[in-house]
């Protein structure tokens, strides 16, 4: 039996498989939750992702209807990268059925932190403000009636980590945190005239929005700085999306590395570098006292 | 470049063979020694009993000395019989050995005419004055030598190349194992066991291989490509290109920490991409060398595997293809061959149903050390297959695809179904579809037994088509039982596919590289079937393995052994000479200075002329095997061929047709076949009419335009161009290149008024005298039905377009 690889894609997912005798890789993609964005395109070392408009989807009955990642099946090799980075949780790789990431496995790519910290005991029975809050609805709000006590459920896998919830919460129960930091700056200037492609695609609701005067306005507490809007824009360079970090779990990788650099920049990727070489130093100088000391 | 002697001073002793009552009993052999005397330059003629005797040899010597003859004729049995003695008496009188011609007076006189001895006495006459006339421009020619550099290269680190190269490498020779893929071993290193003993494939070859490693006379590179191969025998210059492992190969020691950290898998070929590899990995544990290697295309570059080498620095990621030169004397070529995968159309549901797979991925299911553990299971849900049908000669003895038979797919399949029946006993059926069971060596017929005793069912036919339950995904197969003549239907849980064997990918472009020429059917074409079988028309290049032809394990150890001693035959000696029959470019005449020319380039069957723009044209001697295409092909003449000149041609026509040319046939015959088929008519006595004068050349491609159309100028009643069949020729496609050239002018002479079948053009073998005597009879039969004056008027017709080509070209 030869080696398979099968591509099917619609408009609301996107499946690929290397099927062989003894294994099988599978890469789902679920459309209904990709944004859009750029993160995967970027972050994938084998260019095997594309994230184009429906316009560019060529034979497809019915292809997608709005911007959206499709994946090359001779190009991809099934790393899993692409699994980790998309902060919407849309991708979903898996060897032999099981849900499995390669290279987190290795530590050849670190885990990103979703993180949704929920008090519970703060909630007061019947409070629905955060579940009604997200925009992604993530969160499930239970109250267990017998026991009298609220459980919180966050898919935090998906959670792209806007912090919406935390703002609106009025008992300062939830603490969120956010997965990427940066600063998004639009030049009004060069937005053509009715233009509002940037605040359809952001997936956060209020992100973006047309002022008054008919300008886009941004109101970055709550970005998490994906870039679908760089993804939507008409115009080069009328959206400046800077990204400086990724909350992650701490990894020694040239691929990390690689791909943060293309996501951030030269610069924030070497800082990144630094500041875990410090790290290092401490933790070593550190090591050194304390063994000096349980000697003596 | 003719060499041209003053006519003054050549001295001819023609010595007439008796032989015995051979030749004296037909040929009135006083009379024609009184002929030859009256030739030009000749000072001494003789005629005696048996020239060939030691009596006849020492004649000839001292005839030599007393006369100071610098020229010597031999009017006697065929040249292809005794030249090489009599070159061998004048050699030894001190003469150049080229200073002698032969007058085949036997084979093609005497034993060919006995009926007629009074024509047979006058053609003796012809032929010695033939070779009179050629011997009047004879030059002395010296042997060729060349140096030899005792280093040989071996491409292909199969079975049959790890032989070669082991036994070169004993006898002493410094021997470079080229191998393109990451480990020597070749396909035996796939398989599990081996037909019909049963022992483990790797636990035979797997020490080979180690041996090969550790031996200071060989050196191992592989994961390489051939790029260049220029020179010849004994002096080859080899380019070859290392592809980067990032590996460093002097670093590496094989620990394989590094794949353990390795988060990225992809198909491994050595597996037949049922199983997987890292992207730092070796195809299987017993590679040789054992370097690891990084597949860049899979690589995501996470550097774990940096880390885990550690102090040992074996990683480089930088690391570039390196470009080497090599120094051979030899080389020889075992690239094995590749598995037809009948993908394309899905042959038999192969790539379309899962559970249908090719033999030799049924070997890597079944070995222990295979993806699956040695467990025969199937793709579709991981079960034992309870029925396997076997299907023999899927590509192979199939005229739409490959025509040959594969040689070892029925004993493989046997191997596999008696391995099924001794794994699963009676709990397993199997079945194999044949057209002919081949079981044809040693201890194979009684293996074939052996499995027919275990209880697998053997059936006669062909199978038709195969269709897939969606449900089970077990197979349907429709065949026809042929001894039954009925239909059959089975249904089996796994189908195995006996595929071709077929040419390497890559042999096409080896080919191209060395210059070796393929069959038909893609294989590398060996000198001679019967004789030469390790031998490629290029002198110094030999052949081992399934390259030339699907060959199985014994097979292909004894071909490697063998292409070692047959390069060994030139690696052993500090020189090799080389006949100096060779083509000579004249760069005054050459045209290539002034236009783009470099048709001799093209031509020549062995690559041996190099014509680079603005330059003459050039030979290489030693790679030129005398054929004289190149000579016939240049429009300017400014090739010549040694010892087989335009000029001595030229004489010889001149000769054969200084009398009564209307009634002759001139016969330009190469030396391997056609004149061999005429010696083979008079040595089984043919009788053919005594018309004909024969030429002999090396090979028909030698057969100039010129030629014939001197021979019409002369008033030749008809010309006959014996030529090898078409793929007998001894130098590689010269018959064929002539055929283009004369077919060409038999259509052009038609059309100035020629009758079509004065000039024919026959492939006659040296087995074939009845043929060439039949094609005798046929001409003479044609020449007396269109008389003498026809052909005389059909002559005056064309001499002045004869005269205008001839004259055109002298020109040029």
């Amino acid at each position: 039996m030869p080696v398979k690889l099968i591509k099917n894609e619609d408009s609301s997912s996107l499946l690929l498989e290397r099927i062989m005798y003894t294994k099988r890789y599978t890469l789902f993609l679920d459309r209904n939750r990709c944004v859009g964005c750029e993160l995967c395109e970027i972050a994938c070392p084998k260019e095997a992702i594309k994230v184009i408009k429906p316009s560019e989807f060529k034979e497809m009955e019915e292809p997608p209807k709005k911007i959206t990642a499709t994946v090359s099946e001779d190009k991809c090799n099934f790393c899993g990268i692409c699994s980790e980075i998309c902060i919407f949780g849309a991708f979903k790789q898996s060897v032999d059925g099981k849900d499995f990431i390669p290279v987190l496995e290795s530590e050849s790519f670190p885990r990103i932190i979703h993180e949704v910290k929920i008090d519970e005991s703060k909630c007061p029975p019947g409070c629905r403000i955060c579940e009604e809050a997200c925009p992604l609805h993530l969160i499930n709000v239970k109250f267990d009636s017998e026991r009298k006590v609220i459980k919180v459920d966050v898919d935090s896998e998906h959670c792209p980590g806007c912090r919406i919830c935390e703002a609106k919460c009025p008992y300062n129960a939830i603490h969120t945190r956010k997965i990427i930091t940066g600063v998004i700056k639009i030049n009004v200037d060069l937005c053509p005239e009715g233009c509002r492609y940037c605040v359809d695609a952001c997936p956060i609701p209020d992100v973006l929005s047309i002022a008054d005067d008919g300008k886009v306005r941004v109101n970055e507490s709550f970005c998490v700085y994906c870039g679908a809007c760089k993804k939507a824009c008409p115009v080069n360079g009328a959206i400046e999306l800077k990204r400086i970090s990724f909350y992650h779990a701490p990894v020694k990788s040239g691929a990390w590395n690689k791909a943060l650099e293309k996501l951030t920049s030269t610069l924030d990727m070497s800082k990144e570098l630094r500041s875990k070489s410090f790290l290092k130093a401490y933790d070593s100088v550190k090591r050194l006292h304390m063994g000096g000391k349980t000697k003596r | 470049m003719s060499v041209k002697s003053n006519v003054e001073d050549i001295r001819i002793g023609v010595f007439v063979c008796h032989c015995g009552l051979n030749i004296a009993g037909v040929v009135n052999v006083k009379e024609v020694t009184e002929y030859a005397r009256t030739l030009p330059n000749v000072v001494f003629a003789i005629d005696n009993r048996y020239t060939c005797s030691d009596p006849g040899q020492e004649e000839i010597k001292d005839a030599i000395k007393k006369y100071n003859l610098n020229r010597v004729v031999v009017a006697a049995c065929s040249p292809r019989m005794h030249e090489f003695t009599f070159r061998r008496t004048i050699a030894e009188a001190g003469l150049n050995p080229y200073l002698l011609e032969m007058a085949n007076i036997r084979e093609h006189c005497s034993w060919a005419h006995p009926s007629h001895p009074k024509e047979a006495t006058e053609k003796a006459k012809e032929l010695i004055k033939m070779a009179v006339a050629k011997a009047r421009l004879l030059a002395p020619l010296e042997p060729i030598k060349v140096p030899v550099t005792s280093t040989a290269l071996v491409i292909g680190g199969g079975i049959a190349g790890i032989n070669a190269a082991l036994e070169l490498a004993e006898m002493g020779f410094k021997v470079y194992l080229l191998e393109k893929k990451e480990s020597i071993g070749g396909h035996m290193a796939q398989l599990d066991k081996t037909f019909p003993t049963l022992d483990c494939s790797i636990c035979i070859e797997g020490p080979k291989m180690v041996d090969v490693a550790r031996h200071p006379n060989i050196e191992i590179i592989s994961f390489a490509d051939l790029v260049k191969v220029d020179g010849y025998i004994g002096n080859f210059t080899v380019k070859i290109r290392k592809n980067p492992r990032y590996v460093l190969e002097d670093k590496c020691t094989g620990c394989g920490e590094c794949v353990a950290v390795c988060p990225i898998e992809y198909p491994n070929d050595w597996d037949m991409n049922l199983g997987v590899r890292k992207a730092i990995s070796v195809p299987f544990p017993q590679a040789v060398p054992l370097v690891y290697r990084i597949n860049r295309d899979y690589c995501i570059e996470c550097y774990k595997c940096v880390d885990a080498c550690g102090p040992r620095q074996a990683i480089d990621f930088d690391q570039k293809p390196e470009e080497i030169e090599l120094k051979v004397g030899a080389i020889v070529v075992a690239t094995g061959y590749d598995i037809y995968l009948p993908e394309e159309g899905n042959l038999y549901g192969y790539g379309k149903y899962t559970n249908v797979i090719t033999s030799l991925e049924f070997e890597r299911l079944i070995l222990a050390a295979g993806p699956t553990g040695g467990h025969v299971i199937r793709a579709s849900d991981g079960k034992r297959p309870k029925s396997v049908v076997f299907i023999q000669c899927v590509g192979s003895r199939d005229v739409n695809k490959y025509p040959y038979c594969s040689n070892f797919c029925c004993m493989y399949t046997l191997k596999h179904t008696i391995q099924l029946k001794e794994h699963y006993g009676a709990d397993i059926d199997v079945y194999v579809f044949y057209m002919d069971l081949r079981s044809h060596f040693k201890g194979y017929e009684e293996f074939y037994q052996r499995a027919r005793e275990m209880g697998v069912n053997f059936i006669r036919g062909r199978v038709t088509r195969i269709e897939e339950d969606p449900k089970t995904k077990n197979l349907i197969v429709y065949a026809e039982d042929t001894f039954l003549g009925e239909p059959i239907t089975l249904e089996a849980e796994m189908v195995v596919l006996a595929t071709a064997a077929i040419p390497t990918k890559g042999s096409e472009e080896i080919a191209r590289l060395l210059n070796i020429p393929r069959g038909t059917d893609g294989f590398f074409l060996e000198s001679h079937p019967k004789l030469k079988p390790l031998d490629t028309p290029v002198d110094g290049i030999f052949l081992a393995g399934a390259c030339q032809g699907p060959k199985d394990i014994p097979y292909s150890v004894a071909q490697g052994c063998g292409a070692a001693a047959r390069a060994a035959t030139i690696l052993s000696k500090p020189y090799v000479t080389i006949e100096p029959i060779v083509a000579v470019v004249d760069s005054d005449k050459c045209r290539n200075t002034k236009v783009k020319c470099g048709i001799c380039a093209m031509k020549c069957p062995y690559g041996a002329i190099t014509a680079d723009p603005g330059k003459p044209a050039v030979v290489t001697p030693a790679k030129c095997h005398g054929c004289g295409t190149c000579a016939a092909e240049c429009p300017a003449d400014a090739i010549t061929q040694m010892h087989f000149t335009d000029a001595q041609i030229l004489a010889q026509i001149d000769a054969a047709l200084e009398e009564n040319p209307e009634d002759k046939i001139l016969g330009i015959c190469c030396n391997w076949c056609a004149y061999a088929g005429a010696d083979l008519a008079g040595t089984s006595r043919f009788e053919y009419p005594p018309n004909i004068r024969m030429v002999r050349v090396m090979c028909s491609g030698r057969v100039d335009r010129d030629f014939v159309l001197y021979a019409l100028k002369k008033g030749a009643g008809m010309i006959l161009i014996g030529a090898c069949h078409p793929y007998d020729c001894h130098y590689i496609d010269g018959n064929l290149k002539m055929r283009v050239r004369m077919e060409a002018l038999q259509k052009a002479l038609e059309k100035l008024g020629m009758t079509p079948d004065r000039l024919r053009i026959e492939y006659v073998s040296a087995a074939e005298g009845i043929k060439f005597a039949q094609i005798v009879k046929e001409m003479t039969s044609k020449l007396k039905e269109l008389g003498r004056e026809r052909i005389k008027a059909e002559n005056e017709k064309l001499r002045p377009h004869i005269e205008r080509m001839l004259s055109r070209k002298s020109a040029a």
